[in-house]
């Protein structure tokens, strides 16, 4: 299934990528595959798939869960978990 | 005089009316129970008000207020509160804010100033150690509050020559012209909440200014800069006061908010807002953002700086962030950017000027009221904003804050206030413990006061937003911690460092999971634990207030006696609120919040406030009215 991930707070200043897209059939599955395309993009990103694997996940503006299917088209959006206002 | 180390054990009352000055009188015991701060201020209140006050009234006090941990270097200690009858519910209002004023007035030898009456011209207070100078500010008045500011460091120069150091803290014409929600700014920090800039205003006060050359004495030295050390290496290294705030700001949440469905949008009638990444925290670091700074010894340094015409400012935080972009339905960063600048210079709190705003453009969507607000146009804001502050035209009315409005026009279900105070940017109905904590909140719709259940319901820690389980009793928890920590004049954000970084860094792993799915079963100890403090009868190094209050003042402190210092500084602002008509019937929201559903197929999606506000009351130990009875005040050494 081909998704739409997008990354949110410092997942995203520290990659500097927003938007990328990826094959995976559940979100257990994105983790490693992002993981992977990341350090593919830069070897020196120093994101683990443990950090990936912290991160709030939602898919079609709907918190999920990592056994989460996923489906052509969807929009993953990812965020490490933030507090304080 | 004290015998507390941090104290500078002096109170200043200033009456106006009288021009005299005198000390308040106030012991070691009242510091053991009240530490400093709001609950200082609240039981001088409770002293000396009859409920017969009136907010623009002489009689109302205005209580400046310093923690015993201010000036001992402590990290993120130098907060101050103001607190006064507030002119937009009529009941106790407290404010708190950074910057240095708090510093500088403990400099002066003063851990408080106390002013009531009303001066007969507009003045500025310059308080010099023992020596109080009352000038004309005739040429300061009409004045926005960064170039009163600058004008009075001219002024202080011209008096004083080139090398004082001063703290200052000033009204700007929303003050001046008595708007509800006006706001007092210090540097480029507000203590914007309840509009006690617009008390500074009636009593004819432009600015106070403070300055002196007092030691703040440090208990046991050597100990408590050895803690100082530790605890800032601690909040460096926290994911949250590490990484996240010097980074992101609090902004960063508008992301996270919008995935759980707790960002206001277009007047609360929704919790997520199409446009959302175009006013947040990722746009502004990306677009916006050219540094962080900080308050005076703090490192976490969560503070924005963006430019406005060719000068840098202060950024937005989330409030302002969340509640003039998706509350109004606008995407567009850069306004809000120099919205925020207006509204500090103008001397407005963000919150209920946001908070009205959309409130009008919904009455006028509704027909109900014609102004010529919309959601989505926002060229007109900052003129709106200036017409507030100046009362002009629209602008006269919308100085009256949502719940006024909504008595003349209609429209009281969709008026997002508890008790007259407009609600921050938390969308409650996906975190209904964030709503128990704006209905029952002391100063009303304020999410800090409320005890900020949201922290927990998935800004922070992940339990079930939707669950009201445990959570009267963590809003209770959560209430009195946040007290204790700010009455010492401590930064709440130094708060997040107290959940273990795995909780916060790993939400995912079993550990993570397991204790958030604890936690709402857990509302028995926290009763329990309310009930016998004697029980936290040690000190944690999670929990490093007590500590401070050991090394730094020489108090004796454990976990139990730091709980019940906030729970008494919550149950004494109940007791002044009670003087003033408040019960069980105005801890409300909005039908909005309460009966209409964010999202019509989930029927959690909405507040269950009634159910919680009952369990409430009872874990407070307070009547079925919403107040604490004698026995309670007499327990708690109140009364």
């Amino acid at each position: 299934m081909s998704v739409r991930v997008r990354l949110f707070g410092l997942l995203r200043l520290d990659t500097g990528i927003r938007e990328l897209e990826l094959e995976a059939g559940s979100v257990r599955e994105l983790y490693p595959k992002l993981a992977e395309e990341l350090r593919r993009r830069d070897e020196n990103c120093p994101l683990k798939e443990k950090d990936l694997r912290g991160c709030v996940v939602s898919v079609n503006d709907r918190l999920s869960k990592p056994g989460t299917r996923l489906k052509d088209g969807d929009v993953v959006c990812l965020i490490p978990p933030v507090a304080g206002g | 005089m004290t015998e507390y180390a941090g104290y500078m054990g002096k109170l200043l009352l200033i009456d106006l009316d009288e021009g005299s000055e005198r000390e308040y009188p106030w012991t070691d015991k009242d510091r053991e129970l009240y530490i400093g701060g709001k609950a200082m201020a609240s039981k001088i209140m409770y002293d000396n008000f009859t409920g017969r006050e009136e907010p623009f009234s002489p009689e109302n006090m205005i209580i400046i207020a310093t923690g015993p941990v201010t000036g001992t270097f402590a990290p993120s200690s130098n907060r101050f509160d103001i607190s006064s009858l507030s002119p937009l519910t009529g009941i106790t209002a407290s404010s708190n804010c950074g910057g240095d004023f708090g510093f500088y007035l403990k400099k002066a030898g003063l851990d408080g100033l106390i002013i009531r009456g009303r001066s007969d011209r507009p003045i500025w207070i310059e308080i010099q150690e023992d020596k109080v100078s009352y000038h004309e500010a005739g040429e300061l008045w009409g004045m926005r509050t960064g170039e009163t500011q600058a004008a009075l460091k001219k002024k202080l120069t011209e008096l004083h020559g080139p090398k004082g150091r001063y703290g200052m803290v000033s009204i700007g014409p929303a003050g001046e012209n008595l708007v509800r929600y006006a706001a007092v700014i210090s540097g480029e920090r507000a203590a914007g909440r309840a509009g006690i800039g617009a008390v500074f205003g009636s009593k004819n006060i432009k600015a106070i200014v403070a300055s002196g050359n007092r030691e703040v004495k440090i208990f046991n030295k050597e100990k408590a800069m050895e803690h100082h050390k530790k605890w800032t290496a601690a909040l460096k290294a926290h994911p949250i006061t590490g990484s996240q705030l010097p980074r992101l700001g609090t902004a960063g949440l508008v992301s996270t908010m919008q995935m759980r469905g707790q960002l206001a949008t277009r007047n609360f009638s929704a919790g997520r807002f199409e446009d959302f990444e175009k006013v947040s925290g990722e746009a502004l670091a990306e677009e916006e953002n050219k540094g962080n700074t900080g308050c005076l010894s703090c490192p976490i340094r969560c503070s924005r700086t963006v430019e406005v015409d060719g000068k840098k400012v202060k950024g937005p935080e989330l409030e302002t962030l969340g509640l003039f972009g998706a509350n109004l339905c606008n995407d567009n960063l850069n306004l809000v950017c120099r919205w925020n600048h207006e509204l500090d210079e103008l001397g407005l709190d963000s919150i209920s000027c946001a908070g009205t705003i959309a409130w009008a453009m919904e009455a006028n969507e509704r027909g109900l009221w014609d102004n010529g607000l919309k959601f989505g146009q926002v060229d007109n804001i900052s003129r709106v904003m200036e017409d507030i502050a100046f009362r002009r035209g629209i602008g006269a009315e919308l100085a009256e804050g949502s719940k006024r409005l909504s008595e003349k026009y209609g429209g009281k279900d969709f008026a997002i206030q508890s008790k007259g105070m407009e609600l921050s940017a938390y969308e409650p109905r996906r975190a209904v413990g964030q709503g128990l904590g704006y209905a029952v909140s002391n100063r009303g719709g304020c999410h800090l006061n409320g005890g900020y259940l949201v922290v927990l319901e998935g800004l922070g820690l992940s339990i079930d937003q939707q669950t009201p389980k445990a959570k009267a009793d963590l809003c209770m928890f959560m209430q009195d911690f946040m007290e204790a920590i700010s009455l010492c004049g401590h930064c709440l954000f130094t708060s997040y460092a107290v959940f273990p970084g795995f909780l916060i860094s790993k939400p995912n792993s079993p550990m993570s999971r397991l204790v958030n799915s604890m936690i709402p079963h857990c509302g028995w100890a926290v009763r329990m634990l309310n009930k016998f403090p004697a029980m936290a009868f040690m000190n944690l190094p999670l929990i490093p207030y007590t500590y401070e209050l050991k090394y730094a003042v020489g108090m004796k402190m454990n976990i139990g006696r730091f709980l019940r210092i906030g729970e008494r500084s919550y149950n004494v602002e109940r007791a002044v609120n009670a003087k003033f008509g408040v019960s069980a019937e105005n801890d409300k929201l909005p039908k909005r919040l309460t009966k209409v559903l964010q999202d019509p197929k989930d029927p959690k999606s909405k507040v269950p406030l009634d159910r919680m506000k009952a369990t409430y009351y009872k874990a407070r130990g307070w009547g079925e009215n919403g107040l604490p009875g004698d026995r309670k005040l007499k327990g708690l050494g109140i009364k």
